[in-house]
């Protein structure tokens, strides 16, 4: 999209000048409220009640959790916050700890190594084909029921880069089986999609465009092999959603926001996850969107964390690491899950400030983060512990609960309370009843 | 269908078998079939995970036995029952390999699966009777019928995306950089299974296309792109040659008609708009850069005229990643490209061109993962020379020898055994030799090195290291993945993989003592590991960086009991035992790494593993058993040019399989 009219005003206001740490502020935007007060995704009109829209984020960090330093010892609401979930303090009533939850696919023997194999089944259920998950991921079974008359059906988001390559280790959405959608790394390029300002005569050229390319992809679709037309047909689907993209785009809205400055060191992961967050919240009160994924470190991530005094190894090493160094295992684990969980944190309370009818962007939303493993280092499938965070339909936050029941019960549970419920989902074979009220 | 066939008695017994069987040699005797394959043994089989050895990618995939894959159906099955009757000794039953390795009877590398005397091998024993009863053509079970199954659809990788761009445009910024990164699937960026156009893929297709169109004219016609001088902003004339002649380069191939109509309209309609039509071509640029005749390599049908021009595309995106060049394209257009040794002819043209180079490097950096060695992390108190310009020396190392090789059409095994090697003063730094005379000039190792070929590099012996430590594990199964082609399961879940204090037997120990001895008491670690580690200890001569070490620094930190009452770490040098072997691979004892280049480059699994490897990343998905005669007749031209991997190339692209076509010669 062309960005040419784009002023270049500072996203980050009033901290340019002092130069230091990054907190980016979502400033309290008159557009973002329509004349009752509401935020502008709380669409009103034929087949609205006036409630606001729900929506859903799956949110992930790599190489799993040191569970000592992660799970609460205690239960009910006055739990104590263990060492790595202490960034959730002052949202302790916004969140649940659900601790319990089994990845019964992820534990089957079949092609790939453990983090493939685990997270193959944690997104979809599914057991990993040796190419990629075995089917769609929750998040787009999710967005196939409520995110088809939104601008994007969903987003998909991400921050660190570094893994060891493979498609299912790099990408954590899946449209079907083996079909990742890859996430997009760079803030500029996430405000370019969502509010890269859009002129009259540029869509119009641009839908003439997709036109011709629409019309040769339909007849080549149709003279293809079965296997091969769908390829094809995925690409049309590409055209039409970006068609529809182009069609409703919001311009009241995107005025307000300003693009993140470009530059800036590409690796520098907490300012770039504070970028990406305020984007999917600004995405979100726009009502471009109901679904998202953000993935803050890859599946078996080889990220590395100076910022926490920790550049001897990378993400995976300190999760495995031993001989000499083991005692030390546990202890950097903790320092690097505190910090996924402070990452989450800040987009929780970023949802949390913006007001939407009588309540906040969050009292709608449900925010499931995610791992592919419990216990990093053994690679544990049983025993996964999540936070759910949003008040979305009935969840009831404010509590840790053990629980007995998969991912997908959890899946299904939280599903049902966006307003997707799900007949089936791969290893449900109930409901999470902790999790709502 | 044999237990239907027991029921249903004789006639239908021998259609049964003769439909499996593919063709029988003569009738089957229809004896009493004692064992149903399918139902009674096959799942026992099944529970026993002997697939996870024998099947084309397990450690086993050099024996006479290869499981179906998993989920196989039941015809299959049938077939994979008879095609037992190999492992039958007919004059001696009880001899039959079948009954005497997962016995472990004669040794067997996986120990004995089935236990002597039970429920499992009463029924196996039945199997294998009514097998030696059977008068079965050995060759006919083997050969599945040839299927008609054309190749997948594929997309431009962003290589060939960037290649066919600057071809088309001139546009050499390489605009793939602002696509998301290709993932690694089946070891290679480039297969179909992964090619999705997203929606956000579809955006960013769309916004180079709107740029490269823009720019193609910012200062008027400078690329020459057009055919004509259009006489006024509406010229149709001007605009249907453009259209035609822009087209068949993006599309390689002519325009149909109604293409050619679609895209004159568009022209005409934006050139009024902006009463420039320069400005109406931009926009029909714009249009084909996201057609699917540009993205994907779109299969024709066979009879046609445009059958010529696929089989340049595929030609040339396999060799070159690039688009045909104007002889390729000219030779389409006249029809000549249905002929073997036409084909053949262009092949061996390009692949005497530097853009044939960079295909293969590119091939290379993909199945030795160096970017894996460029994301390498060391301790940099150890470690002190190791850092990015090393990383990148090695991969310069090992794409130095690769090019001795394969374009100087030398015997590719010596890719294992090499005595000499390419470096520049970062590497001799590290590995401890003398300079060369010129920065990645070849030279020999000194007599008393032991480095052989890629196992001597950097490339393989860094990236399989961990931060302190070397890793037996990650380098025997680097051996396996990509030098044997062969995979092994990963630990269970629940298992700490953490290399645990070296100190386990009360003193200091080396990192391969200490992996024997953990695993000496965790069975059911060590039936894995065994096939793996082994490998790697042929290489403890070598630290994680890759240099040599005559014997292993050990550091024992006390524990913080221990140093509240001030104990200090102690630093140890224990002797290194580099002896191995290499399970499945027969008389594969090892003292040096020199005889782990001899064992692989002389093994016909190592040797088909360059063929299976190849055969990846040029049909952009991983073999199938379907696949067999192509990977096999191009293993016999590798093998028959003794070794020429130029050979192998040909073999490989040069066949009906690959180009989707049949011959006329």
């Amino acid at each position: 999209m062309p960005r040419r009219a784009l002023p270049r005003r500072a996203f980050l206001k009033g901290l340019a000048a002092s130069g230091t740490a990054v907190r980016v502020g979502l400033p309290p935007l008159a557009c973002m409220f329509n004349s009752s007060g509401t935020a502008y995704a709380a669409r009103s009109g034929p087949g609205s009640d006036g409630k606001p829209e729900t929506r859903f984020v799956l949110w992930f960090n790599g190489n799993g959790i040191p569970e000592r330093y992660w799970i609460p010892r205690d239960q009910g609401p006055d739990y104590s916050l263990t060492p790595c979930l202490s960034p959730l303090a002052r949202l302790q009533n916004d969140v649940q700890i659900l601790s319990g939850l089994d990845n019964p696919n992820g534990q089957t023997s079949g092609v790939g190594n453990g983090h493939q194999r685990s997270m193959s089944a944690l997104v979809s259920g599914s057991k990993y084909t040796g190419m990629g998950a075995g089917s769609a991921s929750i998040d787009q079974v999710i967005a196939g029921k409520i995110g088809t008359e939104s601008r994007f059906p969903s987003l998909q988001i991400g921050v660190c880069r570094e893994s060891f390559g493979s498609s299912m280790q790099r990408n954590m959405s899946w449209s079907a089986k083996n079909r990742a959608l890859a996430p997009e790394l760079v803030p500029q390029k996430l405000f370019d999609r969502l509010f890269g300002r859009l002129d009259e005569g540029w869509v119009r050229r641009k839908r003439s465009v997709l036109d011709v390319v629409r019309g040769q992809a339909q007849s080549l679709s149709s003279r293809l092999g079965q296997e091969d037309s769908r390829r094809v047909d995925e690409y049309l689907t590409s055209i039409f959603d970006m068609e529809r993209a182009i069609a409703e785009f919001p311009e009241e809205y995107a005025g307000q926001v300003d693009e993140p400055e470009a530059g800036g060191d590409p690796r520098d992961y907490p300012r770039i996850a504070k970028l990406q967050s305020d984007l999917l919240v600004h995405a979100f009160a726009s009502g471009q969107t109901r679904v998202a994924s953000y993935m803050l470190t890859k599946c078996q991530s080889l990220a590395r964390f100076p910022w926490l005094g920790l550049s001897f190894a990378r993400h995976h090493e300190y999760s495995h690491l031993g001989g000499s160094h083991r005692q030390r295992q546990q202890e950097v684990m903790r320092d690097i899950c505190r910090w996924h969980v402070e990452e989450f944190a800040y987009l929780v309370a970023r949802l949390k400030s913006v007001p939407e009818g009588s309540g906040t962007l969050l009292d709608s939303s449900a925010l499931l983060f995610v791992h592919e493993h419990a216990e990093a280092n053994s690679h544990k499938n049983s025993g996964g512990a999540v936070i759910l965070a949003g008040r979305a339909g009935r969840l009831n936050p404010g509590h840790h609960t053990r629980v007995t029941g998969t991912f997908g019960d959890l899946y299904r549970t939280v599903a049902n309370e966006v307003g997707a419920p799900l007949d089936h989902f791969p290893t449900s074979y109930g409901t999470v009843p902790a999790a709502t009220a | 269908m044999l237990r239907a066939a027991r029921l249903a008695g004789p006639a239908h017994c021998i259609a049964g078998v003769l439909a499996l069987a593919a063709s029988l040699a003569m009738p089957a005797p229809c004896a009493e079939v004692p064992v149903d394959f399918a139902v009674d043994l096959y799942p026992r089989l099944e529970a026993k995970n002997c697939r996870a050895c024998h099947s084309t990618s397990g450690v086993a995939s050099g024996t006479r036995l290869q499981f179906p894959e998993l989920g196989a159906p039941p015809g299959v099955i049938q077939a994979f029952g008879l095609g037992l009757k190999r492992l039958v000794n007919q004059e001696e039953i009880s001899q039959s390999a079948l009954l005497l390795k997962p016995t472990n009877r004669i040794p067997h590398t996986g120990g004995p699966l089935i236990a002597a005397d039970s429920e499992d091998e009463r029924l196996l024993r039945g199997w294998v009777e009514y097998l030696a009863s059977l008068n079965l053509n050995d060759q006919s079970i083997q050969t599945a019928p040839r299927e008609n199954r054309s190749e997948p659809i594929r997309r431009l990788t962003h290589l060939q995306y960037d290649n066919t761009l600057l071809d088309l445009l001139g546009d050499g910024s390489g605009p793939s950089r602002s696509l998301p990164e290709e993932d690694y699937v089946n070891g290679y960026t480039n297969q179909a299974s992964a090619q999705v156009i997203t929606p956000a893929l579809a955006e960013l297709y769309g916004q180079i296309a709107e740029r490269l169109g823009r720019n193609a004219f910012r200062f008027g016609d400078e690329h020459g792109l057009l055919p004509c001088e259009p006489d006024g902003p509406t010229d149709r004339d001007c605009a249907q040659s453009f259209v035609g002649e822009f087209g068949a380069k993006a599309f390689r191939r002519p325009l149909t008609e109604a293409e050619r109509e679609a895209h004159v309209d568009l022209l005409l309609q934006w050139a009024g708009h902006g009463e420039s039509f320069l400005s109406g071509a931009s926009t029909v640029i714009e249009a084909m850069l996201q057609s699917p005749h540009f993205l994907f390599l779109v299969p024709s049908a066979s009879d046609s005229h445009v059958k010529h021009f696929e089989i340049a595309s595929r030609l040339a995106y396999a060799l070159w990643n690039a688009p045909p060049d104007r002889v390729l394209l000219a030779t389409a257009a006249a029809g000549e490209l249905g002929a073997r040794s036409s084909v053949e002819a262009h092949a061996k043209r390009m692949l005497a061109s530097d853009r044939a180079r960079e295909t293969f490097d590119h091939f290379l950096a993909e199945w030795m993962r160096f970017d894996r060695l460029r994301n390498s992390v060391k301790d940099r108190n150890r470690f002190r020379d190791f850092g990015p310009e090393v990383a990148e020396s090695m991969t310069e190392e090992t794409r130095r020898l690769f090019r001795h090789l394969v374009w100087g059409d030398l015997d590719f095994r010596e890719f294992y055994t090499a005595d000499y090697t390419f470096v520049d003063d970062f590497l001799t730094n590290v590995y401890g030799m003398p300079d060369p005379s010129a920065p990645f000039g070849k030279t020999a190792y000194p007599v008393e090195s032991t480095r052989s070929g890629i196992l001597g590099h950097g490339t393989f012996l860094a990236q399989t290291g961990k931060p302190i430590h070397t890793s037996p594990t990650e380098r025997g199964l680097f051996v396996r993945e990509h030098f044997l082609c062969q995979t092994i399961p990963p630990p269970p879940p629940g298992v700490d993989t953490s290399l645990p204090p070296l100190t386990l037997g009360g003193r200091p120990m080396t990192v391969r003592e200490t992996m024997e001895e953990l695993h000496a008491s965790e069975p059911v670690c060590a039936s894995c590991h065994k096939l793996v580690d082994p490998i790697g200890y042929g290489f403890e001569h070598f630290d994680t960086v890759g240099a040599y070490r005559d014997s292993e620094p050990v550091r024992i930190e006390p524990t913080p009991q221990q140093e509240r009452e001030g104990a200090k770490a102690t630093d140890h040098l224990l002797p290194i035992d580099s002896t191995g072997f290499i399970a499945g691979i027969e008389d594969s004892e090892f003292q040096t790494p020199q005889d782990v280049g001899r064992i692989l480059a002389q093994s016909p699994i190592c040797q088909k593993c360059v063929v299976r490897q190849l055969f990846r990343y040029l049909f952009g998905r991983s073999e199938t058993a379907r696949d067999a005669l192509v990977i096999e007749r191009a293993y016999n031209r590798f093998v028959q040019s003794g070794f020429v991997f130029r050979e192998l190339v040909l073999g490989l692209v040069v066949t009906e399989e690959f180009l989707a076509t049949d011959w006329s010669d």
